[in-house]
């Protein structure tokens, strides 16, 4: 057993790892992140995942629930750390999942993987006090400066099992922590009028495989099919700086997470009902409207926008005729707000060029614009939401009292 | 010779009033906030909860062996200056049923909070017009109720984030420090009993008014320090409720204790025993704000609250947690800029520079508070 292996079953079992072992960890995994780019290309199955928040037992669940690593691939947006008890445990043991299977684990960075938000919001304490020094801290805050700022997810199928005809007509299905399935939408008919047009593309060679996110008209072959449009990853969401998503990969991100500013904004900003742009009550980043994720979803080619960072209580909340989700992954946050959390799985198309859809559907394209109210049509990929409830806790064990805070010596 | 009740704010002469002002922030960066700790309002805040602290810890009366405490419990009083603070926060409670919760809301924070903030607005003037409140706050032709409303305004949390915090907490006791300034609560015996009433039947009910806020419009812990921070959304009722278990002083010039409980006070460490705080909910303040941490959260404690888990294995009784919580606020309120910044300034209390150092009488007492204030 080597001793990566060691540290990941220590950690799965709530306990830290040593300080040296983690600065030789954090060292590993900087190594690894500095080869990524800031938008990392992932390739669909895939299972997407929003805070932790340092809820460790609730991520074991999570695991429980969405299959184990490196079985299942696992996209997770960021905030592992403040807030809960266990931001430690929590984002050592991904980072050394991150390490050990390099394909099969993605960490894009929240807006709690900061030096600045980290002393306020608990992750700093939790290092004084479970190490009595911050050289841990400071090693954690070191790898969160590498950590990529965002994900395009490709090859997600259009249907949930592509073996099973009966299930192709279903767009979103919600199953319990036990598997079984809550409720099943079925993808919604089109409008007879558009449905040459859109399925146009599926008849001959699509002529747009370029790399999703780039814009680029790719040339025929070869390139992996984006049969449902790509799906962006990304911690908060858009920015009034950022129009296609070659603006983030020419972001300088290898930094503390700025005040302001395109990267800043892509941590920070909310979907919310305005049109347009507006400020945010968070003091950083954007609220942004269904406009401008429909525009910034055209341009790139993207089927939908995954992000994280707001609490939804049924774990996952989908919005904009659903070009956006918000995923949620910390069930009962901070002990008390009795929601459930989720993740968001995606299937691997396995149809070759399968039917090839895309938000944008080719639709309009040469007219330039975005065409509004094409009504029913839904061309994003199928997605499974696996929803789950907090952790029994009875089987946990209470620690010895520690010595209290300064104040009180 | 210094008297305990010197530790007391001062009040305004009502003949030569300052210029009144809507309050405003002056903390714009975290360099701002070594200013404010050489501020007035800063030492005034200080001042003010220290004077309430001393006047709510248990007192041994001459040639007694049992010393009188001062738990919560009926909330009616005969002074009247505290009826018109609960008339008013009952009515700002009765807004509520008002603006019953959105059945439909899907984020945790319910959008009714807002309904119920402008309701709020829209009744304050009418409010603070009323009764007694209404004559303190005539003086400067009405432009002090401008400046005192600002601060009530403040301590019910933010609409636009629905979110809750110690800063708003904060504020009510600076609305109540503008109060005591103008000399609202003159009817009353300063120098413990007109502070205590404060302390038991206005910010206790106050409290309770916001735990309710938060329970029915869900308003977020966002800007918490999570399970890293003393509580969610409260600081003060671990000040006054630990005070309220000190051992007891014998005489009104005897500093505050800074270790020691009063015979008969619960240990620290039954803050870990659910029925025991269950029992104390109603008698203290500290277990109190405890027994509504157990109602609204699900989990070990120890996990979910571990400062108070560590606080609660203190040898040195509730003398030594109170010492430490007045510590403590003053480093993680105080002076904390996201805390601290949203705090707006006035002529009650001024961002001027504090030019009135405390002689060499209070300046003990301070010390022997271990409060840094200077």
């Amino acid at each position: 057993m080597s001793d990566l292996d060691k540290a990941i079953a220590q950690l799965r079992s709530c306990r830290p790892i040593p300080e040296d072992q983690v600065r030789e960890l954090c060292h590993r995994a900087r190594e690894l992140l500095i080869e990524e780019g800031n938008v990392v290309t992932v390739t669909a199955p895939v299972t997407i995942c929003g805070d932790i928040h340092g809820q460790f037992h609730d991520l074991m669940e999570l695991f429980r629930v969405g299959g184990d690593v490196p079985d299942t691939n696992y996209l997770f947006m960021g905030d592992f750390v403040d807030r809960g008890f266990y931001s430690l445990e929590s984002f050592l043991l991904l980072l050394c999942l991150k390490v050990r299977y390099p394909d099969r684990m993605t960490l894009i960075r929240g807006n709690h993987e900061s030096r600045q938000i980290t002393t306020v919001y608990g992750f700093y304490d939790e290092c004084l006090r479970k190490y009595g020094s911050a050289n841990v801290w400071r090693y954690c805050c070191d790898v969160f400066d590498y950590l990529a700022l965002g994900a395009i997810v490709l090859g997600a199928s259009s249907t949930l099992s592509p073996g099973s005809p009966e299930d192709d007509d279903t767009e979103i299905e919600v199953c319990d922590q036990g598997g079984s399935i809550i409720s099943r939408f079925p993808r919604q008919p089109r409008p007879s009028s558009s449905q040459d047009k859109l399925d146009a593309p599926s008849k001959g060679t699509p002529d747009k495989t370029g790399p999703p996110g780039s814009g680029a008209s790719g040339s025929s072959s070869g390139s992996v099919g984006n049969p449902t449009g790509a799906i962006l990853c990304v911690h908060g969401g858009l920015s009034p700086l950022v129009d296609t998503v070659d603006k983030i990969r020419l972001i300088d991100r290898k930094q503390e997470v700025p005040h302001e500013g395109a990267m800043c904004d892509l941590l920070w900003s909310d979907p919310d009902e305005i049109d347009g742009w507006g400020l945010s009550p968070r003091g950083a980043g954007f609220l942004f409207g269904a406009d401008i994720v429909k525009v910034f979803n055209h341009r790139n080619d993207l089927s939908l926008i995954a992000r994280a960072h707001q609490l939804v209580m049924e774990g996952f909340k989908e919005m904009f005729d659903a070009s956006i989700v918000t995923v949620w992954s910390a069930p009962n946050y901070c002990y008390r707000c009795g929601n459930v959390a989720a993740v968001l799985e995606l299937t691997e198309d396995e149809s070759g060029t399968g039917i090839f859809q895309r938000t944008n559907g080719d639709v309009g394209r040469s007219s330039g614009g975005v065409v509004e109210s094409r009504g029913g049509p839904k061309h994003g990929p199928a997605r499974r939401y696996r929803v789950f409830q907090a952790a029994p806790q009875d089987s946990r064990g209470m620690p010895a009292k520690k010595p209290v805070a300064d104040y009180f010596l | 010779m210094s008297h305990a009740h010197e530790l007391s704010l001062g009040i305004i002469d009502s003949a030569s009033p300052p210029v009144f002002q809507t309050p405003t922030k002056c903390i714009h960066q975290p360099d701002d906030v070594s200013r404010f700790l050489a501020s007035a309002a800063y030492r005034d805040i200080g001042l003010f909860i220290l004077q309430l602290n001393h006047a709510v810890c248990p007192r041994q009366p001459a040639g007694s062996s049992t010393p009188t405490t001062f738990p919560l419990g009926s909330k009616s009083t005969r002074t009247a200056s505290i009826r018109s603070c609960q008339t008013l926060l009952f009515s700002i409670r009765d807004l509520i049923d008002k603006a019953p919760p959105d059945p439909g809301s899907q984020r945790f924070g319910n959008v009714s909070f807002r309904k119920w903030f402008e309701l709020l607005k829209e009744e304050l003037g009418d409010l603070l017009d009323d009764g007694l409140l209404g004559q303190t706050l005539r003086i400067g032709n009405g432009h002090a109720k401008d400046e005192v409303a600002s601060y009530l305004l403040g301590s019910f949390g933010s609409s636009q984030r629905l979110d809750y915090g110690t800063g708003h907490e904060l504020n009510f006791l600076a609305f109540l420090g503008c109060l005591w300034k103008l000399g609202h609560f003159k009817d009353g015996i300063q120098g413990g009993d007109i502070e205590r009433e404060l302390v038991l039947l206005v910010i206790q009910p106050y409290l309770e008014i916001v735990r309710q806020l938060i329970t029915t419009y869900t308003l977020e812990p966002a800007g918490s320090h999570g399970v890293w921070g003393l509580d969610d959304h409260s600081f003060i009722p671990y000040i006054f409720g630990s005070a309220q278990l000190t051992r007891p002083i014998s005489s009104e010039l005897e500093p505050m204790p800074t270790d020691g409980s009063v015979r008969g006070a619960p240990k620290p460490s039954d803050v870990t025993n659910p029925s025991i705080v269950e029992s104390m909910r109603h008698v203290n303040m500290y277990f109190s704000a405890v027994a509504f941490i157990n109602d609204v959260k699900k989990g070990p404690f120890w996990e979910h609250s571990p400062m108070l888990f560590d606080i609660s294995g203190i040898k040195d009784g509730w003398g030594k947690i109170n010492k430490g919580m007045i510590k403590m606020f003053n480093a993680e309120v105080l002076s904390k800029f996201p805390v601290i910044q949203h705090f707006p300034f006035g002529s009650l209390f001024s961002w001027d520079e504090n030019r009135q150092p405390l002689e060499q009488g209070r300046r003990r007492q301070v010390a022997s508070s271990h409060v840094p204030l200077s």
